[in-house]
């Protein structure tokens, strides 16, 4: 045991750099994809709202099969399989792309869910009062939905961090794929291996905490099975 | 030799025979994980045994599972234990699949009302009784549209086991475009492939969860 950390506190030095710079990528990467994923998902939403049936219909359609299809597919597909129609996305563009579509399915069902939690009698309070439509929807519908919505979104971000590892399987350079490259150079996968998981539970545990804390917070007093 | 669609399908679905047997033994190994550490966060009055399943259960869920197979496959070989690439994704995936099943038993649990277990054991019915045919029941019926995501993503990440070389279908997939590069058909076939296998199944989930719901 001993010996298995005295490795790490040989190599340490010369990885960390290497680990943190990745690590920078890996965040824009996901973030990136997380604002795709937002700017989608609120397209499709609106969409699943609207009045038109054909809209309604191909917006459930696209969700239901964006769910239904592995990341690592979508990845390859638009990496390898985009440039054959004269589209090519560089690996970062083409995992933030990916992870966006992904994600928006998933964004979609949220605000889709957080937006339908809201009582209609807001909404037809916030009329009464002689609100404006889009005012009673900023003012009234859209904060109480907010409460629900961001726990979940929260979790979403996790998802789609940890997600972003898959882009090294189309030559990304973050995380996983430094980490790849490392362990054939120092042929120490399981240390590697280990510490790139603690740097992804670095970033993603606090934010799952926040994000049941926040939940917590909204379903207060109830008792349940089971001791406390 | 023909290259089309069908001859892509055929390759890509002999893939498939293995991502039906990781998905089963991944799922297999989550449900007999998930249930009992689900049960002992619940009821154990023992504060190390729930710290450790938590550090358990925060480790596999906030670490990629890609992560996971990477340590699992390349990490103990490098200290002996050889793991076929198989049985890395089935452990893997697995480990991962028993701490989200935790997670969603957990809550289930904790959605009951405390009412259902007294009242069991009010009636006379022994502890364990108790869980059998009032808790579990109960709270299966409430995870129900859990597990059915479980499911599905469970179906979609065995794709991920083609990175330490499980011959499942993106495996194939990928090995075919280097050898004929009809890149968009191959990947498109193995989309629809997949979208083939997980609508079904959330369909089914969604299907049981309507009829539970219907015979309240």
């Amino acid at each position: 045991m001993s010996e298995f950390l005295d490795t790490y506190r040989t190599y340490l030095p010369e990885w960390w750099g290497r680990l943190c710079a990745a690590v920078g990528v890996t965040i824009e990467l996901s973030t990136l994809g997380f604002a795709l994923a937002i700017l989608l998902g609120t397209a499709l939403v609106l969409m699943i709202r609207s009045r038109w049936r054909f809209a309604r219909l191909a917006a459930n359609a696209f969700v239901q099969f964006l769910r239904a299809v592995p990341l690592l597919a979508l990845l390859l597909a638009l990496y390898f399989g985009l440039p054959s129609f004269g589209v090519t996305l560089s690996s970062f563009w083409a995992g933030a792309t990916g992870l966006g579509l992904q994600g928006s399915a998933y964004v979609a069902e949220v605000l889709r869910g957080g937006l339908g939690a809201i009582h209609r009698g807001q909404r037809e309070a916030g009329l009464a009062a002689g609100l404006p439509p889009h005012k009673v929807f900023l003012w009234i519908v859209l904060p109480q939905a907010l409460r629900i919505m961001l726990p979940p979104l929260l979790n979403c971000y996790v998802s789609l961090l940890k997600d972003s590892s898959l882009c090294a399987l189309i030559a990304t350079d973050e995380l996983m794929l430094t980490a790849r490259a490392m362990s054939s150079e120092f042929f120490l996968p399981l240390h590697i291996f280990l510490l790139v998981g603690l740097f992804y539970f670095a970033i993603a545990f606090p934010l799952s905490m926040l994000s049941r804390l926040m939940a917590q917070r909204l379903s207060r007093g109830r008792r349940s099975v089971g001791v406390v | 030799m023909d290259n089309g669609f069908l001859s892509v399908l055929a390759t890509l679905l002999t893939g498939a025979e293995t991502a039906l047997k990781v998905s089963l033994g991944a799922a297999v190994i989550a449900m007999t994980g998930g249930l009992p550490l689900a049960l002992s966060v619940v009821f154990t009055r023992i504060a190390l045994v729930r710290v450790v399943i938590a550090v358990y259960v925060e480790w596999m869920r906030n670490v990629p599972a890609l992560a996971h197979l990477f340590v699992l496959y390349f990490g103990l070989a490098a200290v002996g234990i050889r793991l076929t690439p198989l049985t890395a994704a089935i452990v893997g995936l697995g480990m991962v699949g028993a701490a989200i099943l935790c997670d969603v038993f957990v809550g289930g649990l904790r959605a009951l009302h405390v009412g259902q277990r007294e009242a069991a054991l009010a009636v006379g019915l022994t502890p364990l009784q108790s869980l059998r045919f009032v808790v579990l029941p109960q709270m299966l019926r409430l995870t129900l549209p859990s597990i059915g995501n479980y499911a599905s993503q469970l179906i979609k990440d065995t794709s991920i086991a083609s990175a330490i070389a499980a011959p499942e279908i993106m495996f194939y997939a990928r090995n075919l475009v280097t050898s004929t590069f009809q890149t968009p058909l191959i990947y498109a076939t193995a989309i629809l492939l997949y979208a083939s296998i997980v609508l079904p199944v959330s369909w089914l989930f969604a299907l049981a969860e309507r009829r539970l719901e219907a015979r309240r």
